[in-house]
């Protein structure tokens, strides 16, 4: 009680010194489930047309994964009315430029054209929905090219197992287990049938986030909205499971040999609350406190003072259900990476057990007011964070109030939080080495 | 029974209203979006600064943009004091330490940036007062202290010293001064000279006469309040006094009187900077203003414009080849049409640009590419409004280029209504193919003989020869004929005589060197070791860390770079053997396909050139033998690199002389090794080279 009283004079205060951010949006459902936010700025003749689909990894039949990431690429192959390899050129054609992307929870396609062909982005992005041709061709193309994204991006590419090496460690029972672009022996032996279920499963209007980000007229655009998203049916409801992990209570320690490396790599990973909640904020403060710069305090000892580490990051993984915390480093020279992890334990218990100080903290909360307000600084950047918010957190206006949740966060609720997650035996300790070479 | 029906037709007709759209093709796109731009708010100061505050209270930060738009200043024989006042502005004030500046401008997480004609500074909104209170102090009441002004004086000198031999630097500052004349503005010389004639009172009577308000804007953009703006700005800047600045005239820049190449001997150049220019006279005013950029687009605004169709993607000649229109209020400016080009191609770059500029004003361009070009004009355009600064800085064109103010509102539909006939129009009004100046800088040895051969529209070009710092001066002389009797035998007998001997070079089984150099502020470590059983191991360290590791050990080898591992393909065994030998010098006296090319400059020594291979050179010091240079081609990434190695500073150990100093120069990248330790015969082991 008495903190949030605390904290809503902090946010009084605050508000004397600043006028909190205002993205004004407007949000409404159509009849068959689609949620669309329009967000009006017409200073830039801009415009982003941006959907949003609540299926990612986690969303998979676990003897079926990668199906997700298989889609955002599958979905660029046609529609009825739109011939194989012509998308690409229509987005150019009329100046835009646009791309998708895949992640644990969601998966998000998006162009932005000069405001003048916002119609071509909604004709696009609804025929997408509408009727995307699901065939043999197109399935078959698309496993050649995601077999060379996953050599690209994790097989041959340094470090490049990490993430779902650390997602295997982590969870055990929560889809979150497997990474995001999957069993490459799933996918090939899926059938078409098998990515048509899953297209008319997740691919439904009462499943997506429809933003329009930019300069339009409103009235139109409705008009627009429902007469190409309208006809589209609705799907049937989705049942989610929600899977409750047990929380880790000894240090469960993995190593992973890649070949593609020279210098061995800790990481140590914690599972910490969904992005949503406000404790997952308070990890965020702290790992740019932790690394974030080379003011930062583990940049600052490992790799300027003490020269132990060649580098040093952590990064707060935000997903829905659950989030992973991971901090870790590369030795430099002879160091080990023993030596980093208990420098990086050293800090971790210095940020559980004393208080930041006052200057640290101010510096803290101007470095993240100023990423948040840069974050916000692009059409294309608001549309992403109007449907994040809206989908993954809830509440579409976190857009403007996001900041205030990092204001009213305490130096005592930094310590507290620290202490509640980032214990050693919470944790994943991953020793990401190079591979052994034959000894001669 | 009936009102069923009816509803059901309802509901028919309802759904029906929905299919009106044809789903069939790619919808019409608009009409070109007219061009939401905010009018900033304005208020003026007694002393003549011009304010502009635009309200934009989307996101909570602000921007603060001083600009002092003077007229071109002309600084003679103190060329430099504009750079000199440049770096001592934003380093404290009179009352604030410069650390005590920096530390508070980092924890608001702000920037400052001061210039000698102009101030930028960006920050959160709550901020913003004592932003502009800093940025304004240290702009107003700089703190020029003799100790500061030293230290950026070495620094401006260094600069200039590393670029003597830069072919980029040397051709910049002669295009500009041959183009402008030396006794203008934009093409006066800046010198070792110049800026040592520079002295702290320069740089304060410098800053008190141009740093003032008579022609100065500053443009406030962001979460702010005007009255609120108004109060501040009014407080911080009331005590700038009024002052104009003094003016100069100059003599207008002309166009040479009839094409001609201009060219610019440095030796030690591997490519030949190319450039056709011409003088225009452009006002963003002018009618033509818009079809003038929309040529220059077609003709090389872009990667997909014809030059660079032309002379990289069809010819291979060059990575990028573009052009430049440029508009100015005061002064005409130069129109350049340029590439950076491989020496055996310098003559038919020359013919290429020359023609696409000649194409271009003799016949109209096509209805696809003025369609391209609009259309990327218009995007780039379009893109460009979503920053702030792109909104400060049309306000500001407004005002200070005498713009209508629907300037950019109309802006895409003038865009628009340009005319194929309207771009040739522009054309030939703005680029010229016969009082062109055409300057080449380069390595005379191998390009000037071509040159001075190319003919255009049935014409021999002349060739003017000037030096490094744009003076007219006399042909330079190749013609250093090899003395009789000299022989590629000779030259290697020699050589290998004067470092110790075929007998000592032959007793060297071993040989392991450590050197190191400075990169970006980086210790740069390199480790090579070779034995005379085709083992050779190079280690490349920042840091300590192991960037690059080539190893080979006889018929295998590897090599990792930045962490991955990779097996030598066989052409790369053949490679690295061929560089692991200790002495090749002993290797080339037996390949009997070596030949001497002649005798060049390198620096100051005239050395034998010999080709070794197709794709590699050595070079032996005339007088005292000794092997000077080495110089290789290179491919990467489909282009062709030069890498030059240098040898200096020859000491003896174990009783061979060794290059305690070693230059290399690849592409824009140029490293100096001190070698710190070599050891013959001793410290390298078979596990050297696993």
């Amino acid at each position: 009680m008495k903190r949030h009283l605390l904290s809503a004079l902090f946010v009084l205060s605050a508000g004397n010194f600043l006028a909190a951010q205002e993205v004004a949006f407007e949000e409404y459902d159509l009849d068959n489930g689609l949620h669309v936010i329009l967000h009006q700025d017409n200073t830039a003749p801009v415009v982003t047309t941006a959907v949003m689909y609540h299926v990612g990894s986690k969303d998979e039949d676990p003897s079926k994964t990668g199906f997700a990431h298989f889609f955002e690429h599958l979905l660029f192959e046609g529609t009825k009315n739109i011939e194989r390899g012509e998308w690409d050129k229509i987005v150019s054609s009329n100046g835009g430029s646009g791309n998708a992307n895949t992640f644990l929870d969601r998966t998000y396609y998006y162009e932005t054209f000069p405001s003048n062909s916002l119609e071509t982005g909604l004709w696009l992005e609804s025929e997408r929905l509408m009727h995307p041709i699901i065939g043999q061709v197109g399935v078959d193309t698309q496993k050649e090219v995601v077999q060379e994204e996953r050599r690209l991006r994790v097989d041959n590419s340094p470090y490049g197992a990490f993430f779902d090496e650390l997602l295997k460690n982590l969870y055990t029972k929560h889809p979150y287990r497997w990474g995001v672009i999957g069993s490459l022996d799933h996918l090939a032996s899926a059938t078409l049938d098998d990515f048509k279920n899953f297209n008319k499963t997740y691919y439904v209007p009462n499943n997506a986030v429809l933003v329009i980000a930019g300069d339009f007229d409103t009235e139109k655009t409705k008009k627009m909205v429902s007469d190409y998203f309208g006809p589209i049916p609705r799907g049937a409801e989705i049942k989610r499971n929600i899977v409750v992990e047990d929380p880790i209570t000894t240090t469960i320690k993995a190593n992973y040999h890649d070949p593609n490396i020279q210098i061995p790599a800790i990481l140590l990973a914690y599972r910490t609350p969904g992005q949503a909640e406000r404790d997952a904020y308070v990890i965020n403060m702290i790992s740019t406190y932790l690394s974030d710069g080379e003011s930062s305090k583990l940049y600052k000892k490992l790799v300027d003072e003490k020269k132990i580490a060649l580098q040093i990051f952590s990064v707060p993984i935000d997903a829905e259900d659950y989030s992973s915390y991971i901090v870790g480093g590369l030795p430099v020279g002879e160091n080990s990476i023993q030596d980093i992890k208990n420098e990086i334990d050293a800090e971790i218990v210095k940020v559980q057990s004393e208080l930041i100080s006052e200057k640290d903290y101010q510096k803290l909360q101007n470095k993240f007011e100023n990423n948040f307000v840069n974050a916000n600084s692009s059409i294309a950047g608001i549309a992403n964070s109007l449907a994040e918010n809206y989908m993954l957190r809830d509440n579409t206006n976190l857009i403007n109030t996001e900041i205030d949740i990092y204001r009213s966060i305490t130096r005592e609720e930094i310590m507290e939080v620290a202490k509640k997650y980032l214990n050693v035996n919470q944790r994943v300790e991953l020793e990401y080495l190079p591979e052994q070479k034959e000894a001669n | 029974m009936k009102k069923y029906i009816i509803f059901s037709l309802l509901s028919f007709f309802m759904t029906v209203s929905y299919a009106q759209i044809d789903r069939s093709t790619q919808p019409k796109a608009g009409p070109a979006p007219e061009i939401n731009l905010k009018e900033p708010a304005r208020f003026e100061l007694n002393n003549g600064l011009k304010v502009m505050v635009v309200e934009n209270h989307k996101l909570p930060r602000v921007s603060i943009q001083l600009t002092i738009d003077n007229p071109p200043i002309l600084q003679g024989d103190k060329a430099g004091v504009s750079d000199l006042t440049s770096s001592l502005l934003g380093k404290g004030s009179k009352s604030i330490q410069k650390d005590d500046f920096y530390e508070e401008v980092d924890f608001l997480g702000a920037s400052i940036n001061i210039s000698d004609q102009s101030a930028f500074a960006s920050c959160l909104s709550k901020y913003f007062p004592r932003i502009l209170e800093l940025m304004t102090d240290a702009a107003l009441n700089p703190n020029f202290t003799q100790e500061e002004f030293d230290k950026e004086k070495d620094k401006i000198i260094t600069g200039i010293k590393s670029e003597e031999k830069d072919v980029s630097a040397i051709a910049t500052r002669v295009q500009l001064a041959l183009a402008y004349g030396k006794n203008h503005p934009y093409g006066e010389i800046t010198s070792e000279e110049t800026v040592n004639n520079v002295t702290l009172m320069d740089v304060e009577q410098y800053y008190r006469s141009y740093f003032v308000p008579a022609n100065a804007y500053l443009v406030v953009i962001g979460d702010v309040d005007f009255e609120n703006v108004k109060e501040l700005v009014t407080t911080y800047f009331t005590p700038w006094s009024k002052a104009v600045p003094p003016s100069f005239s100059y003599t207008k820049p002309k166009d040479a009187q009839y094409t001609q190449i201009n060219f610019v001997d440095v030796p030690n150049s591997v490519q030949s900077e190319v450039v056709v220019q011409n003088i225009t006279e452009l006002k963003m005013k002018d009618e033509d203003y818009l079809d003038a950029l929309l040529a220059n687009r077609v003709l090389g605004g872009g990667s997909q414009a014809r030059l660079n169709m032309n002379l990289r993607e069809d010819k291979g000649y060059t990575y990028g080849s573009y052009s430049g229109i440029r508009d100015n209020k005061y002064s005409p400016m130069r129109f350049n049409a340029y590439a950076q080009v491989r020496n055996t191609v310098t003559d038919s770059s020359v013919v290429q640009i020359l023609s696409e500029i000649d194409r271009i004003i003799k016949e109209p361009v096509t209805e696809e590419e003025l369609t391209n070009a609009k259309a990327k004009y218009a995007g780039s355009f379009v893109m460009a409004l979503e920053k702030p600064e792109t909104i400060a800085n049309y306000a500001l064109n407004i005002e200070t280029e005498d713009l209508s103010k629907d300037f950019y509102k109309t802006y895409l539909e003038r865009i628009d209504a340009v005319t194929i006939a309207d771009v040739q129009k522009a054309a030939q009004k703005y680029f010229s193919s016969s009082n062109a100046r055409i300057v080449v800088t380069g390595k005379g040895s191998e390009v000037l003989e071509n040159l001075e051969k190319v003919t255009f529209n049935d014409k021999t070009i002349p060739v003017l020869f000037y030096d490094k710092h744009a003076s007219k001066t006399e042909k330079p002389d190749y013609d250093s004929a090899i003395p009789e009797g000299i022989t590629v035998e000779a030259i290697l007998e020699k050589y290998i005589e004067v470092i110790g001997g075929r007998e000592k070079l032959e007793g060297v089984e071993s040989y392991a060197m450590l050197a190191e150099a400075e990169m970006q502020g980086m210790k740069l470590e390199l480790e090579m070791k070779k034995t005379t059983r085709n083992q050779f191991m190079q280690d490349v360290k920042v840091m300590g860390n192991s960037m690059q590791k080539q190893v080979l050990d006889g018929d295998k080898g590897y090599m990792v770079s930045q962490g991955q591992r990779k097996d030598l393909s066989p052409e790369e065994v053949e490679r690295v053997k061929e560089e692991s030998a200790a002495f090749p010098e002993l290797n080339y006296l037996t390949a009997g396909n070596i030949t001497l090319e002649g005798i060049e400059s390198i620096g100051d020594k005239k050395a034998y050139k010999l080709k070794i291979t197709d794709k590699k050179s050595s070079f032996y010091d005339v007088e005292t033998g000794l092997k000077l240079q080495e110089t290789s081609v290179e491919e990467v990434q489909d282009q062709q690199m030069t890498n030059t190695l240098g040898f200096h500073d020859y000491q003896e150990i174990s009783g061979i002389k060794f290059p305690f100093k070693l230059t290399q120069v690849m592409g824009p990248q140029n490293f100096e090794f001190v070698v710190k330790e070599i050891k013959v015969n001793e410290g390298v082991t078979a596990s050297d080279f696993e």
